[in-house]
């Protein structure tokens, strides 16, 4: 068979891998700025034993690579007697490793702000509430984007470790399809095509909804 | 226990594997990276565009997917690789795709005066950029260098899969032979903690040496 052939055969098998990839990736980075934005409390607050754990998480979270955290979730903690699904042991280690890194990135977008700003803010009245809404989270939030949005596109990528688990995403059904087909390079370049595409596609556009926003605060 | 003591020289051993492989491909891709950033910068149209393009796709596929074509997708050709030939080749492509990028952050982050300055004063181009600009361009670089060794450790991780004995090889190993993950996994994470929080201090040490010269 062509490899065009082969190819229109197996794409639906393929975007429904990317479906699960997806998913996934939605998932993960619910929990991760979930984590991300305890993270930056705890390490910004007064508590100091809360600051201390933050910090030591961040520490250690971001040294170990993704793919032992991923074990760890499915194969250790099953020993330790809490026994995830694949894809939720996908969605607890990628979100563990990404909330180090939004947090981080929060944290940096918060001190970008110019002190000054909600000095004049506190001396104009407002309160602690609305200076934080108003005046510092929206300065926060366009500096926090273009890393944010980069971050992004890493966990996707990242998202194709779970083939190492089982679970079926568009990195499994590619393998799986060239362990059948004999025709491995097809199969890897087609993935390739599909992960790139979307890679292309979502970077484009978080490119323009990062403009815009830029726009609209200038 | 006993596992711990049993298992922990297999885990010193991946380790080496691991340590061993990240350092020929660092070497090699900060190499070839300074020669493609600087053609990426200086190379004229065609040259830097391809550049963009190769830094784009290594940027724009999953590791894995990378590794995959390398080691499998290769023998639908007849182009059989060994398990460590592919896996260094890998981390080296990989690695070059990253590497261009900081290089070209570092060297444009030169003010332009400084290369002008170089101009004017009659030094060629290679002149140039050995002698005033890499070396500032070095102490914009360092945390990114540092950072990216980080993760072509971290990289190494994927190389089980084609069968190199790495940590994650012997760890796997080890868990199907006792079938004690926790363990195993942990002494893992252990391994890669104390090798990348290592390599962060150094960084950073490195850093604030590179300061005082300021």
């Amino acid at each position: 068979m062509s490899t065009l052939q082969l190819w229109g055969q197996y794409l639906p098998q393929f975007l429904a891998g990317l479906v699960v990839s997806l998913q996934l990736t939605g998932a993960a980075l619910v929990l991760a700025l979930a984590l991300g934005t305890l993270l930056v409390l705890a390490r910004t607050g007064r508590i100091r034993i809360l600051a201390a754990i933050a910090t030591g998480y961040v520490e250690v979270f971001r040294a170990v690579p993704v793919l032992v955290l991923l074990f760890t979730a499915y194969y250790s903690l099953a020993q330790l007697g809490l026994r995830l699904p694949g894809f939720w042991a996908g969605v607890v280690a990628l979100g563990a490793f990404y909330g180090t890194l939004y947090g981080e990135d929060m944290r940096s977008g918060l001190q970008s702000v110019d002190p000054g700003q909600r000095e004049a803010a506190v001396a104009l009245g407002l309160s602690n509430g609305a200076v934080m809404r108003r005046v510092v989270l929206p300065q926060a939030f366009l500096a926090f984007l273009p890393p944010g949005t980069n971050e992004l596109s890493n966990l996707i990528k990242d998202t194709s470790l779970v083939l190492t688990i089982g679970v079926t995403d568009l990195m499994f059904q590619a393998n799986a399809a060239a362990a059948a087909t004999f025709q491995p390079m097809d199969m890897f370049l087609l993935a390739g095509v599909v992960y790139f595409a979307f890679y292309i596609l979502l970077s484009r556009i978080l490119a323009r909804w990062e403009l815009n926003v830029q726009r609209r605060r200038s | 226990m006993h596992v711990v003591a049993l298992y922990w020289q297999a885990i010193v051993d991946g380790g080496g594997v691991d340590l061993e492989l990240t350092a020929i491909a660092v070497a090699v891709s900060v190499v070839v990276g300074i020669l493609a950033a600087v053609g990426r910068i200086y190379g004229g149209k065609l040259l830097g565009g391809a550049i963009t393009v190769y830094v784009e796709i290594i940027r724009g596929l999953p590791p894995i997917l990378q590794l995959f074509i390398i080691y499998f997708g290769l023998s639908q050709f007849q182009i059989n690789l060994s398990s460590f030939s592919a896996g260094l080749l890998w981390l080296v492509l990989y690695g070059v795709g990253y590497a261009v990028e900081i290089f070209r952050a570092g060297i444009e982050a030169v003010s332009v005066g400084q290369r002008e300055a170089a101009d004017a004063l009659g030094l060629t181009r290679v002149q140039a950029l050995r002698k005033i600009i890499l070396p500032q361009a070095w102490m914009v670089m360092l945390p990114s260098l540092m950072t990216f060794l980080v993760l072509q450790v971290k990289n190494t991780t994927l190389l089980y899969l084609v069968g190199i004995a790495d940590i994650m090889y012997q760890a796997r190993l080890g868990t199907s032979a006792t079938e004690q993950p926790a363990i195993m996994y942990g002494m893992a994470a252990i391994a890669y903690l104390i090798i990348n929080l290592t390599l962060s201090r150094i960084g950073s040490t490195l850093e604030r040496r590179q300061a005082l010269y300021r």
